[in-house]
Order: C-alpha cells, then structure tokens, then sequence
C-alpha cells in the first residue's frame, strides 16, 4: 500500500458570514425571466405562448432530448413572451399554485426516476447537470455508494449549509429514497469543518444509521471538486473519460439532494431556491429564498440595496462563478450565491510574462501543469496543438481556478485552460471522425 | 444602468505579484550587499551601483530600440545588476561591469525574448562571461572574479595547504573573494528572509550546500574542511540566491530538488578535479540547460490521468 497522496489545496478566506443567517422568503416579483438552458445538455422547450396564463409550478417548457430538463412557472401570471431562449412571466399579484399538483406515485425504480426527471431538478452545486439523468446511471451498474456534497468550499456562499441545517429532514429523506430505489449502501456526507452546525445536525439526525457516514472535510478549496470530494472521502480516483457512476459512486449537491425529497413529498417542482446574496457592495448580506428567475435588480432591492455602485456581479462563487453583462439578469436553478462586489474588486489586472515560479504546479488539485497548457495553445499547427494539450492531460482540468488565484504575472490561466479544454474536446472529436472515415 | 465587467473566473487573487518578488529577493540581498561594503569599502558600492545602473539601462535602450513595452518596472533588471555586482571582486575594472551587465541583460535575457524566456541565468552568465573574456585577453594577468585572484582565497588555500581564515572569519566574510559571497551570516539572513516569505524553497540552497558538504567530507575526512569548502568560494551565494531563480530552473517542486543536487554534485568535481577552483556558476548554469529534462522526468502523473 502506497502511502496516500495529499491533494494540493487553498486555504482562501471563507467570508462566510450568511452562515448563521436564517433564510428569509423575498416579496414575489412582478416578473420572472426563466432562460431556457439552465441545465447542462440540450435547451429545453417552451409549450406555453405569450398571452397564457400561468400558476405556480406549471410546465412551462418541456425537455429538449438528450439530457435536459423541463421548467416550470415560479409566479402565478400571464406569459409574456416565450421563445427558444426565456420565457417571461408577468405576475398577477397572486401566487397561487397550480391545484392539480399531487405527490408523484412511486412504487419502484422505474416511477422513482420518471418522477425525478419531471421535478426538473438539476445539479444546484453549480454544475446544473440533469438529476434524473444522474441518477439513470444506476441502470447501467450498481450505484453503493452515494456521495452527499455538503463541502461548500467556495468563499461566501453559505445556502448549502442553511439547507443543511434548515432542511435536513429532507436531506434524511432524501437519502431514504435513494437507499430505497437505487439500492445504494453507502452514504457519506462531506461537510467542510467551517459548518459545525450543519455537521452537529447530520451527525445528530443519522447517529443509529450505519449507512450513513457524516465527513467532516477540511476547509480548503476546491474541497467539493468532483475528483477532490471523492478521493478524501472515498480514496477512489475516476480516471480520465471514466463515468463516476462505473466506480459504482455518484456524487450529489446536498440541496439538490433536500430538493428531490420535497418533491417527492409534495409534487412541487424545483421553482424556488436559497440564494447567498454577498459581496463588497451589498448592504445587508442575505439567504434569501428567491423563485428562479427573479432578476438580481428586484432580489438586491428587496434584501435593502447596494452600498456602493456595483462593478462586477456574479452568479455563484468569486472561484468559479461567472459574471453577468446585467443587475437584471435573472437567478437561475443552479444560482447557489449572487456576489455583488464594488468598483475596486472589479478592477483587472494586467497579465505580464510568466517567470516559471511553479505555483501553479504546486497548488493544483490534480497535479496539472497549467503553464504547459499555456505553452500548447501558442503552438500554430492545430494537429500539434492538440497532441501537446492531450499530453498534458487537458481534459482533467476542472476549471476551478486556483492557479490563476495563485498567479504572481496575474496570467489568465484558467481562461486559457477552458478554451484549451474547448480546443481540445472539438478537435479529438474531429479526429476521431476523420480516423473512422479514413 | 450600471457598467459591468464581464471577465473569466477566478474573480479573487492572492496578492502576490512578480514585482512583489523581484523586491523581496532584492531585500534579501540587503545584507550581503552591506556586508561588502563594510568589507571591501566603498569600492564594492561603486561596482554594485555601476552594475544595475548598466543593467536597467541596456533594457531601457534595448526595448525604447526594438519598441518593445518599457519593462524596467518590473525590478528583474535591478536584481540582475545586483546580484552580478556581488559575483564580482574589487579588482573588478567599472567598464568590464558595464560590458557584462550588457551581455547578462541583452545577450542573455532580452534576445531571448525578456524576462521569463532566457534559459540561463543572466547574472551568473555575465560572470562567466566576464571570467573567460578578460581573463583570456588578459592571460590572467587581469583577474576579474575572486577566484582568480592571485592572494590566495581560502578555496586556493584549502587546496594548496596555505594558511586559512579561521571559521568565524569565513563565517562572518573577513576573507577574499567576490564581493557578496563572503559574509556568510548575511547571506543567511538573506535565506531566512525568502523563506519566510516563501519565495524560495528552503530545501533548494539545504540540497545544493548540503550535497557539496557531504562529499566534501567523505573527500577530506575532516568535518572541518567540509566546513571551510561549504563556506569557501560562491556556494551560498549561488545556491540562495541564484540556484533558486524561477525562470532558469525547473517548475516542479521534485525537479527544484533535484536541480539542487545536480549543482552540488558538479560543483564538487570541478572543485576536486577540475582546473577551476571554484565550481558554483559553471554547476548552475550547467544545470540551466538541463532543467527541461528535469522538469520531464519529474512531471507528476496527474490524479486520474492514465
């Protein structure tokens, strides 16, 4: 047995400071913009046109193939417009639900995951992947064991842990459903230390459950990374281009997990989340409980305003979270956090030329090189370009930024890993293609 | 409406900044470069100013000539001409410091596309430089570099049985040689100072001082003559200060280590069994050219990857 690799890590300021903010409910907006890809794979597709009227919970768009996921109405109101991009709900002032909604029947696998797909939950960790279409995985192999990703490792954010803590008889709930219709065996919850709460609560509600294993995890980032939680929690490492699912493991968001188990419950599909609203401009930082597709102007007026004029606003973390063009942009499903930072913490660094110090090497999770990346993409010759990027590993990279954190020339590492990764997924395509007509 | 940047994640930095760490390695040459001054007199200050005053120059005129962004700023310039000064002996000629600042800079850093591209170390390439042009115009009549000094150095001494320092005296840098590597208590002031602010990593100069003491001892059998041979010549100079370079020396945490040990290795058999007394600059900048291959025998395999 060799001895067990440490996996490199940041310890970056937690800022947590929603973390004991109970969660409030916004006043409902006068409207809703639900974009139609705010899931990983295939846009969905609206059934509804403008001029319909609407309530609380109602399909509004139905899946696009492939893996997709529907949507549904998170205000009562008249549709507004509804294209292949957004639909757009006025409210009527009334926030009434549709009445037709009723617990989904289950009785075995097959009802269980049709039940799932039509909740219209997706990964609200961040990765917004289908979880109906993660959870199909078990028809190709056992699933024993079921991650519960309660890590939260990003600064800021704190909606998980209110889940946690809030939700919980969900998230034990959730769990029952799973050991029950997947036939899982195994559930480990990773919770990072900074949450003693959310830790004392699991460990507190699953004490006579043998099954269920509660983590406590370190506080560094990226703990939560796929690759990161299921090494320190399992020791198992998923090779490159290998499913999770085929190590007989998932991996689920905790408040995806809690979300599930309250469909089950009461058939209300996924039309309202735990929003951590932060950030150097916000007055009063918040969990706010917003409907999906709330704009971020209406959201930051109901939690009291900005404190300064904002200079950069982001859905989800300040690691991996990405920015948005509007303070009218809406919230979306997987919109753990909206950060709202000020002039300064906007302000862009120009890149100057790489002295080779290593801290990129040193630091990433992987153990990648990112300035080898870096150096592939300058290369002219596409065929070459994508042999140096498939050397160097490009396709494990996850993007979770900790070298251009750790960057002293400033270089957009990260950026250039992403349009590597890009590059290099089209271009093997290619190849691939071109290999089976020759 | 508000103005947004829309820009790539990460959207947080750490701080650090190249800039932040040309300072922090000049701040710990401090030391050393006030040592030589009490040591040698104002002399060594003349040959220190004159040498980054020639450095930031030729990169000024170098990049105003090729129209290249002016890259001054960046202090790389500054640490160069500092850390040739302190390679250097008194019996240095100013106009010799301004022709190796000008190689180090133009020649060894510029040409090569500027700060992160060169592959040899400018500082330690303008020394050897300088060694080999003027001592051969010279028929070593004219010695630039300690080690070619006439009045022995301890490592002459130490090889030719002369009469040496004793240990506080090489300790403390009362003996001759170039300007920044004798006082041995500022350069380590210097090695605290990095690590601390981890710029470098305390294994790199422990590897390269260490190995050299090692075989060193099994060499003489004297834990004393170890003692004189790790403090004799550039050893700790060159292995805080310049076996550490980022840019000339392998970006993983393995390679760094083992670059470290190749020195210490050469470093020993030119001073054993060489013509050279001395061995520290031709060991890194030998090293220098190996560090591509070092950095391919110690890439990781990264986690999940085939």
């Amino acid at each position: 047995m060799s001895l067990k690799k440490r996996i490199s890590s940041l310890k970056l300021p937690h800022l947590k400071g929603t973390s004991d903010l109970h969660s409030v409910a916004i006043e409902p907006p006068p409207e809703v913009v639900l974009p139609m890809n705010m899931h990983s794979g295939k846009p969905a597709v609206p059934v509804v046109a403008a001029g319909d009227h609407v309530l609380i919970g109602q399909l509004i768009a139905e899946e696009g193939g492939g893996n997709s996921s529907p949507v549904h109405a998170t205000i009562s109101g008249t549709v507004e417009s509804a294209d292949e991009k957004a639909i757009v709900i006025k409210s009527d002032g009334k926030m009434q639900r549709d009445q037709t909604i009723k617990p989904p029947e289950i009785t075995d696998l097959d009802s269980f995951l049709s039940a799932v797909r039509k909740s219209g939950i997706v990964g609200l960790g961040g990765a917004a992947f289908p979880l109906w279409a993660k959870l199909d995985a078990v028809r190709r192999g056992p699933i024993k064991t079921v991650l519960v990703n309660g890590a939260e490792c990003e600064p800021y954010i704190t909606s998980d842990n209110r889940t946690l803590i809030e939700n919980s008889q969900n998230v034990v709930e959730g769990i029952a459903l799973l050991k029950k219709y997947l036939g899982s065996e195994e559930f480990i919850i990773g919770i990072e230390k900074n949450k003693p709460e959310a830790i004392a609560k699991m460990e507190e509600l699953f004490a006579g459950d043998s099954s269920v294993t509660v983590k406590p995890l370190d506080s560094v980032y990226p703990q939560g990374a796929k690759q990161v939680l299921l090494y320190n929690a399992t020791g198992k490492v998923v090779g490159e281009g290998q499913r999770l699912a085929s190590l007989g493991v998932i991996i689920i968001n905790v408040t995806s997990l809690a979300k599930m188990a309250q469909f089950v419950a009461d058939g209300m599909p996924l039309v309202e989340k735990c929003v951590t609203l932060e950030g150097s401009a916000v007055k009063e930082p918040k969990n706010l409980i917003v409907p999906i597709g709330t704009r971020i102007s209406y959201m930051i007026e109901q939690a009291g305003g900005l404190s300064e004029e904002p200079g950069k606003i982001i859905r989800g973390g300040p690691m991996m979270g990405k920015t948005v063009d509007s303070i009218d942009t809406p919230v979306i499903k997987a919109t753990n956090a909206v950060l709202v930072m000020g002039k300064k913490e906007a302000e862009a660094f120009e890149p100057t030329p790489c002295i080779h110090c290593g801290r990129c090497v040193a630091v990433c999770p992987l153990g990648l090189n990112p300035t080898a990346f870096s150096k592939a993409m300058e290369i002219e010759d596409e065929d070459k370009r994508l042999d140096a990027l498939n050397a160097a590993k490009v396709q494990l990279c996850m993007e979770c930024g900790c070298c251009s954190y750790v960057c002293p020339a400033h270089r957009p590492l990260a950026e250039t890993n992403s349009k590597a990764r890009r590059f290099a997924r089209k271009a093997n395509a290619a190849r691939k293609e071109a290999g089976k007509n020759v | 409406m508000y103005k947004l940047t829309v820009s790539a994640a990460p959207h947080i930095h750490s701080g650090a900044s190249s800039k932040r760490i040309m300072l922090d390695v000049i701040l710990a040459l401090i030391p050393a470069a006030a040592a030589s001054v009490y040591l040698f007199g104002i002399r060594a200050a003349l040959i220190i100013f004159v040498c980054i005053a020639s450095c930031v120059i030729s990169e000024a005129l170098f990049n105003l000539i090729t129209h290249r962004k002016q890259t001054i700023s960046d202090l790389s310039a500054v640490l160069t001409g500092l850390l040739l000064g302190l390679n250097l002996s008194t019996n240095v000629q100013l106009l010799q410091c301004v022709v190796g600042s000008v190689f180090a800079i133009v020649v060894v850093k510029c040409l090569f596309g500027g700060l992160g591209k060169n592959f040899a170390n400018p500082a330690i390439s303008g020394r050897v430089f300088m060694l080999l042009a003027f001592t051969s115009v010279a028929g070593g009549a004219m010695p630039v570099v300690s080690e070619l000094v006439s009045s022995a150095t301890p490592l002459e001494a130490i090889h030719s049985g002369a009469e040496l320092p004793t240990l506080l005296q090489m300790f403390l840098g009362v003996r001759g040689g170039s300007l920044g590597e004798t006082c041995i208590a500022a350069l380590l002031l210097g090695y605290i100072y990095l690590v601390a602010r981890k710029v470098i990593k305390w294994y790199v100069p422990a590897i390269f001082v260490g190995s050299v003491f090692l075989c060193s001892l099994i060499a003489e059998g004297s834990f004393t003559a170890a003692l004189y041979e790790i403090m004799a010549g550039g050893l700790f100079l060159g292995a805080i200060f310049m076996a550490t370079d980022y840019v000339t020396t392998p970006i993983t945490n393995s390679g760094k280590a083992l670059f470290a040990l190749g020195c210490g290795l050469i470093t020993f058999i030119i001073r054993y069994f060489c013509a050279y007394p001395e061995g520290v600059s031709f060991s890194i900048l030998a090293m220098n050219i190996l560090t591509p291959v070092l950095e391919r025998l110690t890439t990781k395999k990264p986690l999940g990857g085939s």
